[in-house]
């Protein structure tokens, strides 16, 4: 009992001066943090002018400054104090020294997430991000994919015999990851090949998961085999790492840990077949691509008889807003759903049909403001994606209403209650064809 | 010789090979409580991998060692709590200071010690909050000590504990040893400087290519050895080799410099002969030096190798 209690309260002691340390160490610094900033900026002077800014990119921006961290910082950090021969001191502990190495991970863990927390704060001060939908699932993202890439750091440490190695190896993982991995270049803009590619390597995984986890509404549940993908890459890494890293300075690495290295990295391969197996190495099409292909003739062909009346029941809609009128009615509502994640997503099909459950749900909930409601989505639709865009979208909605998710219920919105999926389903379809007959000339204000 | 009582290690038929050669090959032996021992050896003579396999960091591939009845490779927890030990080539994270150092190596173990009485103790109380690359080697080789103490050990272990150090430094780091053992503490140090050795151990084990090749008090070795002491000279005009050779209780003449090495059985009986020698020819002394056997002799006369390594001449 009181072994255990010595245990936990040195490495307690040891976490903390990890923790301390890392904030006086330039070199953590500038990988932790400086690094992930510079892509920060680099990112948002590219993709500033999307609406909103970085939203689409938030997933790569995490993995990078988690790959910073954890595959460079904490091997970094691990080596050197090996050859200073400071592990060396600290095997003399009455500890098993994995409970030490535990201890450095859960401190790096820390370190990631705030500079994590770091990058989401800028972003969102800086370019108008919005925060995490949901940040439980984002923190659980970062978690898994954290937790991932520390392994990966793990088996760089042991396979390094000083700090340049490190970086030599470190630089390994991460340039192609960066580079054809899907990682720094956005996936959807590398050739077919280097997208399939990507499937091998755990970056795409960790951008996939951390995306899902950011503006997802369902969150990493969506996000089944990245998780397997990162735990298998990440896990198996782990253990080669654990089994040979050398805790002496000095001491040159061996053949068989190149050859537990090589077997690490079959878990890379694996996952790589499996994901060509299962479809999920297929490479991505842009999202835009199911509305993009609607013709005007399937447009020409949706018919607008058969729906209610603005007034009505169902699907109410009120008529334009005069001066200062949506303050007015909405309050700040109109705030709210302007920076709401789901409506500003990189798929702008889903978007348009996340917006358009905001209606329908307000409407099905009879909301007071049910109508106004509907009404300010129209107009905050028709200003983001011009009427002909807007169009096509609308018509997929029509034309394909069992396609793509919907929300039943939208607690940060004030819409908290929960609504049958298929009755949600019906109203979209039923908005959409509101707007889109308007956007056509077919239905007159 | 018998050993003192109560024994605080035992090592018993300690192997270890790496590659073939046999860094130790089967040595024995024990430190009473309150005693200093020392492993002497030239580089690579094995002392290093046995403190390795005393301190837990090594296995053996045969023997056993035991710290107060505790057996370090059964109960590594339990023996480590027991023992303190400065390694070579150690070192901390540059932005450390010994407080935190202290307070984080002593939160392991069951009866650490206080942290600030550490720090006097060590004479690094001025320097506490002082991060360890602003630390003179002097006062990072105190810092590892204070470390080696955090734990109360009943054993301390020191590698070469004053490799590198100014004179003042060793001169002030033999005090220290000395005092844990006037402690009450074991100490297991191992050096490859044989005053060092002669001056502050008790006993001594002398170590050649993995095995020991001698052990007890540095006094009882150098008195069983074969060698006597000798006299070095050094004359204002040249003395012929014939002359000294037929000194009184000179064994051998062998050159040095531009003076001479007399090997001697009869010390008076040499003196004198050379005073008279000296005298009667007009000749004057520049240097005249006796030198009594030391550990470097008894290694000598016991492997045949000069203390360098280098084989003997002759």
């Amino acid at each position: 009992m009181s072994g255990d209690l010595n245990r936990s309260r040195g490495l307690y002691r040891h976490f903390i001066l990890t923790l301390d340390l890392n904030s006086r160490s330039a070199q953590a610094i500038a990988y932790g943090y400086l690094v992930p900033v510079l892509f920060l900026v680099a990112y948002g002077s590219v993709f500033r002018a999307e609406t909103p800014a970085l939203l689409g990119q938030m997933g790569q921006l995490l993995t990078i400054t988690i790959l910073g961290g954890a595959c460079f910082g904490m091997p970094t950090a691990l080596v050197a104090e090996r050859e200073r021969g400071i592990w060396r001191r600290y095997r003399l502990l009455p500890i098993p020294t994995g409970a030490l190495v535990g201890s450095v991970l859960a401190a790096r863990l820390v370190i990631v997430v705030s500079a994590a927390a770091l990058q989401i704060g800028l972003a969102h001060v800086v370019y108008g991000t919005p925060l995490p939908l949901n940040p439980m699932q984002t923190l659980a993202a970062v978690f898994l994919v954290t937790a991932a890439f520390l392994g990966l750091g793990l088996l760089v440490a042991a396979l390094a015999d000083d700090v340049p190695s490190v970086q030599a190896l470190g630089q390994c993982l991460f340039l192609p990851m960066i580079m054809i991995g899907g990682v720094g270049i956005p996936l959807l803009a590398l050739p077919r090949w280097a997208q399939e590619l990507a499937g091998f390597m755990p970056g795409r995984y960790a951008v996939d998961l951390l995306q899902l986890g950011y503006c997802d509404l369902a969150g990493i549940r969506h996000g089944g085999f990245n998780i397997v993908a990162l735990a298998v890459i990440g896990g198996g890494a782990a253990c080669v790492g654990a089994k040979t890293f050398r805790w002496e300075a000095g001491r040159r690495v061996g053949r068989s840990a190149w050859a537990w290295a090589a077997a690490a990295l079959l878990a890379w391969l694996a996952i790589g077949l499996a994901a060509a197996m299962t479809g999920h190495l297929a490479p991505e099409l842009p999202p835009d691509i199911g509305y993009a292909a609607i013709t005007d003739g399937e447009i020409d062909s949706i018919t607008f008889k058969d729906l209610p009346g603005d007034q009505e029941f169902v699907s109410r809609l009120a008529p334009p807003f005069g001066d200062g009128e949506r303050e007015k009615a909405l309050g700040d509502f109109a705030v709210k759903l302007g920076s709401w994640g789901p409506g500003h997503g990189a798929d702008a099909g889903q978007s348009v049909r996340y917006l358009l459950c905001v209606a329908g749900i307000a409407d099905v909930s009879q909301d007071l403001r049910e109508g106004e409601i509907a009404r300010h989505v129209l107009d905050d639709l028709r200003a983001r994606y011009g009427d002909e865009r807007l169009s096509r979208i609308l018509a997929w909605i029509i034309l394909y209403p069992r396609d793509g998710d919907v929300l039943t219920s939208v607690p940060a919105l004030g819409l908290s209650r929960r609504y049958r999926e298929d009755i949600v389903r019906e109203r979209t379809v039923l908005y959409a064809k509101k707007f889109l007959g308007r956007l056509r000339g077919r239905i007159k204000d | 010789m018998p050993d003192p009582i109560p024994v605080s290690v035992r090592i018993c038929d300690l192997s270890k090979r790496y590659g073939g050669v046999d860094a130790l090959d089967g040595i024995s032996f024990n430190v009473g409580a309150g005693e200093i021992f020392g492993l002497l050896g030239p580089n690579g003579a094995g002392k290093t991998t046995a403190l390795e396999c005393v301190l837990g960091l090594r296995r053996p591939d045969r023997g056993s060692v035991s710290v107060s009845g505790i057996d370090v490779l059964e109960n590594p927890g339990d023996a480590k709590q027991l023992i303190g030990a400065v390694l070579q080539a150690a070192t901390l994270q540059d932005k450390v200071t010994p407080r935190k150092a202290l307070r984080l190596f002593a939160s392991f173990y069951r009866k650490p010690a206080d942290v600030g009485s550490l720090l006097g103790q060590f004479g690094l109380s001025d320097m506490a909050d002082a991060p360890f690359d602003s630390l003179s080697g002097g006062l990072r080789q105190r810092l590892f000590l204070a470390l080696a103490f955090v734990n109360n050990p009943s054993l301390v272990v020191l590698d070469e504990p004053t490799a590198g150090l100014d004179p003042r430094s060793r001169r002030d780091l033999h005090d220290i040893i000395v005092g844990m053992r006037d402690a009450g503490r074991s100490v297991l140090l191992s050096t490859h400087d044989l005053d060092e050795a002669q001056g502050i151990c008790d006993r001594v084990a002398i170590l050649d290519r993995g095995r020991i090749v001698a052990a007890a008090r540095p006094s009882e070795l150098i008195e069983q050895s074969r060698s006597g002491p000798r006299v070095e000279v050094r004359t204002l005009k040249p003395i012929r080799e014939a002359l000294l050779a037929s000194l009184d209780g000179v064994t051998r003449c062998s050159r040095k410099g531009d003076g001479w090495t007399l090997e001697t059985t009869h010390l008076n009986g040499t003196i004198a002969g050379l005073s008279q020698s000296v005298e009667a020819t007009g000749n004057q002394f520049l240097e005249l030096r006796i030198l009594r056997p030391s550990l470097e002799d008894v290694f000598l006369s016991i492997t045949g190798r000069a203390w360098d390594g280098k084989k003997e001449d002759g």
